[in-house]
């Protein structure tokens, strides 16, 4: 693939702004975040069980890379706000996350017996545990962000609900539960329109959560959190469309089913993954007159979701 | 969840409350029955327990229906949503929230989304239980069971959906009337999701259905205090939550949100040992599911290890501590609670 530049007038990213460090940094802060939330207490299977499904460690895949969280203080971060008012709803992100994936896994749906190369949460606990496991993280993700996010005061309650909403949508049937539903339908039959509603409710919806609610605890105005829901989106579609992309052309881990290519062949999926791009920058674009440098993340994830300049996991394993 | 240590252990050590005395005979259910006959006309004459019930449980579905995304796609996804979420049921727990709202001084529509929450958690918890891996149940409410009919990743998925629309529902500012006070209302929403979430994540109706899990398969009796965690976990977690948010929302004070708390965790024990005690002196036709499963596993009840008329002692002492936290609130706006309790001690399903 090749490298677009932002637009003609934004800063290049690479310049003042080192994605991979702010990542790694984030990593690590949402990590500890998580280990707090899920201390070792009776009964210990459950509790067990929902720490290996969310904090999944380095396997042979490497750490989870954690890019819903980071895209959620990044969006807080932009309008200038504190990272402890983001942190909690980050945490809660891979919560709900973990969540569904570990139902996702099951052997009545994908049946993967593991996950970034570790035993999936059911080959390790059992299919009851799992269904339990997801059960329970579900409410401790809004438990985690009603505890810890520091409201009222600098989060007005009102915000705080919004907020609660907003991660109940992603997950729900509208959301990541539609993704995973039409996916269920069997990929191979699937044509362009349906493949990108599957990509966009089963990845595009949670991108689009996590931007949105390090808007609104960030304090933004309708138009920055509109604009913020469009770039979440399409981040979240474009990260996923390029791991296809990848895996076909042998530079990626392997997907199980290449659904994706299959529909689209390899011109069109290029072609989209441009048009994504674009339409990511334009939506950062809007935020750079107003904030300036702190706009860098922004399109530094739109680089690393198109190329993929470095590899997370070294970054983690050598800080 | 720290529960304050129920007194089940102790049922055949200590006296019981103060409460009539039934004395273990053939007639003590019929005895039983009549004690509370009593009770409940003299504490409020004119009110209509099955009218109210009625009226709320049509409400309810109402509610229930018109949360359930219209219109929008995947319309399979939807479809089991409805089938589980509008098989019909008696809405215990969306009655308990509301008049809980209502005694904490509040008007009842104000507790409608909550309400609605607490029955879409409940279902969701029983398309989940109901599944192969976990109880493996085909009829529930004498329909076939969400995940026969829709199959097994549909079950779990419609399980999600409801358990995240629970939890949006409640949070939207626009589920509400408009009549809430906008000062408080948003704090108190806070803190009502943050009980509902607490009373049914990993320390608390999971937990119940983890050691339940656990049990299963050993041998031998469970010790009663095991018994008593499972049912305080997976059956009161749930009222005990419909009870509080119910009260959260309707703006009641710090001692009355406890005084409740307490009566929803001693019907929530009372309505499993009714459960039990149903289980084994029902046939399947009248309770609507499968009669008589718990023997058939072997599973551990309340009959099991204190005795038929013991767990109606029990029942009994339940019933009474219940009714007492309810005497420090105004008799007229406690009298749903009240039935209510009396009906979950006398339903004969």
């Amino acid at each position: 693939l090749v490298s677009v530049r932002a637009s003609s007038t934004a800063p290049t990213a690479s310049a003042s702004f080192d994605l991979r460090r702010y990542w790694t940094s984030l990593i690590a802060e949402v990590e500890s975040e998580l280990d707090a939330a899920m201390p070792m207490r009776p009964p210990e299977s459950i509790h067990s069980a929902m720490r290996h499904a969310v904090l999944p460690g380095a396997g042979k895949e490497g750490a989870a890379k954690r890019a819903p969280p980071v895209l959620c203080v990044a969006a807080c971060e932009l309008l200038g706000a504190p990272r402890a008012a983001a942190l909690p709803a980050a945490a809660a992100l891979e919560m709900l996350h973990a969540a569904s994936l570990v139902h996702d896994d099951l052997p009545c749906f994908d049946a993967a017996p593991t996950r970034r190369g570790r035993p999936s949460t059911h080959a390790a606990y059992g299919t009851d545990m799992a269904v339990l496991a997801g059960d329970a993280l579900f409410p401790l993700a809004y438990t985690h962000v009603i505890a810890h996010t520091p409201s009222p005061d600098p989060v007005p309650h009102a915000v705080l609900l919004r907020v609660l909403a907003e991660l109940a949508r992603a997950v729900g049937s509208t959301g990541m539960a539609a993704g995973q539903f039409l996916d269920l339908a069997g990929a191979a039959a699937l044509g362009e329109a349906e493949v990108m509603q599957v990509l966009t409710k089963k990845f595009g919806e949670m991108a689009e959560c996590s931007a949105a609610c390090g808007a609104m605890l960030g304090g933004a105005g309708p138009d920055e959190e509109a604009a913020l829901r469009r770039y979440g989106r399409t981040i979240g579609v474009l990260y996923e469309l390029v791991d296809d992309v990848r895996s076909a052309s042998g530079n990626g881990k392997m997907r199980r089913n290449a659904s994706v290519l299959r529909a689209l062949g390899m011109d069109r999926a290029l072609g989209i993954v441009e048009e994504l791009k674009a339409q990511a920058k334009t939506e950062a674009d809007r935020f750079a007159d107003k904030y300036g440098d702190r706009v860098l993340p922004l399109y530094s994830f739109v680089d690393y979701a198109a190329e993929r300049g470095f590899e997370l996991q070294d970054a983690v394993a050598t800080p | 969840m720290a529960f304050h240590p129920l007194a089940a252990s102790r049922v055949h050590l200590a006296p019981l409350l103060p409460c009539p005395a039934a004395p273990a005979s053939a007639a003590h259910r019929r005895r039983f029955s009549a004690i509370v006959a009593t009770a409940a006309a003299s504490a409020t004459t004119e009110f209509d327990f099955k009218a109210y019930m009625g009226e709320r449980a049509a409400a309810v579905n109402r509610a229930l229906d018109a949360a359930i995304p219209a219109g929008e796609p995947p319309a399979a996804l939807h479809d089991a949503m409805r089938y589980a979420l509008l098989a019909g049921g008696k809405r215990v727990r969306p009655a308990l929230c509301l008049a809980a709202c209502g005694v904490a001084g509040g008007r009842e529509a104000w507790a409608m989304p909550p309400a609605a929450a607490v029955e879409m958690v409940h279902t969701m918890s029983l398309v989940h239980d109901d599944l192969p891996c976990m109880d493996d149940d085909d009829l529930r409410r004498g329909k076939p069971t969400c995940h026969v009919v829709y199959g097994e990743p549909i079950a779990v998925l419609a399980g999600d959906a409801l358990l995240s629309l629970a939890f949006r529902h409640m949070a939207c500012v626009d589920s509400y009337p408009p009549d809430v006070d906008p000062e408080k209302h948003p704090a108190r929403v806070v803190r009502a999701i943050g009980e509902l979430a607490r009373c049914i994540g990993s320390e608390g109706l999971v937990a119940g259905q983890v050691v339940d899990l656990e049990m299963t398969g050993s041998t031998g009796n469970v010790p009663l205090e095991r018994l008593e965690y499972i049912h305080l976990h997976k059956t009161a977690a749930l009222l005990e939550a419909s009870v509080v948010i119910g009260a959260i929302i309707g703006g009641g004070s710090d001692e009355q949100i406890e005084r409740l708390r307490k009566y929803a965790r001693s019907i929530g024990l009372l309505f499993q040992v009714v459960d039990d005690i149903l289980d084994v002196t029902k046939s399947s036709e009248e309770l609507g599911k499968t009669a008589g499963k718990d023997l058939a596993s072997d599973k551990t009840t309340y009959p099991k290890l204190l005795g038929l008329d013991k767990s109606r002692e029990f029942a009994e002492k339940l019933l009474c501590e219940a009714r007492e936290q309810l005497a420090e609130f105004d008799k007229e706006k406690a009298a749903p609670l009240l039935h209510l309790a009396n009906y979950i001690a006398y339903r004969q399903n």
